[in-house]
């Protein structure tokens, strides 16, 4: 009687698999920390140069205002001192019959140009 | 101007109601604005700055000086309006089309200096060849502002737009 056995094959068998089998993609992660410091170095660098204009633009457009405000200051100066002179002018008419008013006397005693803290409205049509 | 049954008070706070006319008086000598708007004066100002620092410098002196700055520096403010005349008279006379080419752009450009560097070279080139006067930014580098690098994509394509 011929007995069979259940035996291994020829050559014993194949090794088992249990590593996952997963292909590698890609470059190595350090490859890509490299990657993104050296994008930012850069982004950087042009971020320093383009601060540096919007800074030198500004003082630009400072100094241009600086040079100007003499001028503006003399202008605006005149008008106060146009408008000064007919507020008084005008309280003068106004007080002339009161001989205890003193003319153009300031309300502040601090020396300075105070502009009218009220406004003399004209009559509407006289004023169009 | 218009009245209704709700609210039958007149507004008065319209600018015509506080005008007031009345000239300067006739002890203070006159003279003339300068009558220009904001795009020509900014692109004069390195120029009225360059020639009128005297005038200006005086000027806020006083008005610093004085506590009623307004009626005490009415002389020196005569002199730096003048002198900010002569500036504008003596480009208009020499470099009127590049004047008005440049503070057109500034107008165009939301007066943005950095985006009319093209129409400002020819005009500082002529302001420093005719009235010899050149535009210098205090305590700079010494780079002339026109040779930064302008490293923003818009600025090079407003600058390929004023190249055609």
């Amino acid at each position: 009687m011929s007995t069979s056995q259940d035996l291994p094959p020829k050559g014993g068998y194949d090794a088992i698999q249990w590593r996952r089998n997963l292909p590698s993609r890609g470059f190595r992660p350090s490859i890509y920390l490299g990657i993104m410091g050296a994008v930012s170095l850069f982004g950087f660098w042009r971020l320093s140069i383009a601060m540096r204009v919007a800074r030198e633009e500004k003082r630009e457009k400072t100094w241009a205002r600086i040079h100007l405000l003499p001028l503006l200051q003399a202008e605006a100066d005149r008008d106060t001192v146009r408008r000064h002179y007919a507020t008084m002018e005008r309280e003068k008419a106004i007080m002339k019959d009161r001989p205890d008013w003193a003319d153009g006397k300031p309300v502040y005693h601090d020396g300075r140009l105070h502009a009218p803290t009220f406004v003399i409205l004209e009559d509407a049509k006289s004023a169009r | 101007m218009t009245t209704s049954k709700t609210n039958p008070r007149e507004p008065h706070s319209l600018p015509y109601y506080i005008t007031d006319p009345t000239p300067l008086p006739s002890h203070i000598p006159s003279v003339p604005e300068i009558g220009a708007t904001s795009a020509p004066l900014l692109s004069a100002s390195y120029f009225i700055g360059a020639r009128c620092a005297p005038f200006n410098e005086d000027f806020m002196l006083c008005r610093s000086q004085s506590r009623s700055g307004e009626i005490d520096c009415l002389k020196e403010g005569r002199r730096v309006t003048r002198c900010a005349i002569s500036v504008l008279d003596d480009i208009n006379k020499n470099c009127q089309a590049e004047f008005r080419k440049h503070w057109g752009c500034l107008e165009n450009e939301n007066h943005d200096l950095s985006r009319c560097r093209l129409d400002e070279a020819p005009l500082n080139a002529c302001v420093a060849k005719f009235l010899n006067l050149t535009k210098v930014i205090p305590n700079s580098d010494g780079t002339p502002i026109n040779d930064y690098e302008t490293p923003s994509f818009f600025k090079n394509k407003v600058k390929a737009k004023y190249e055609q």
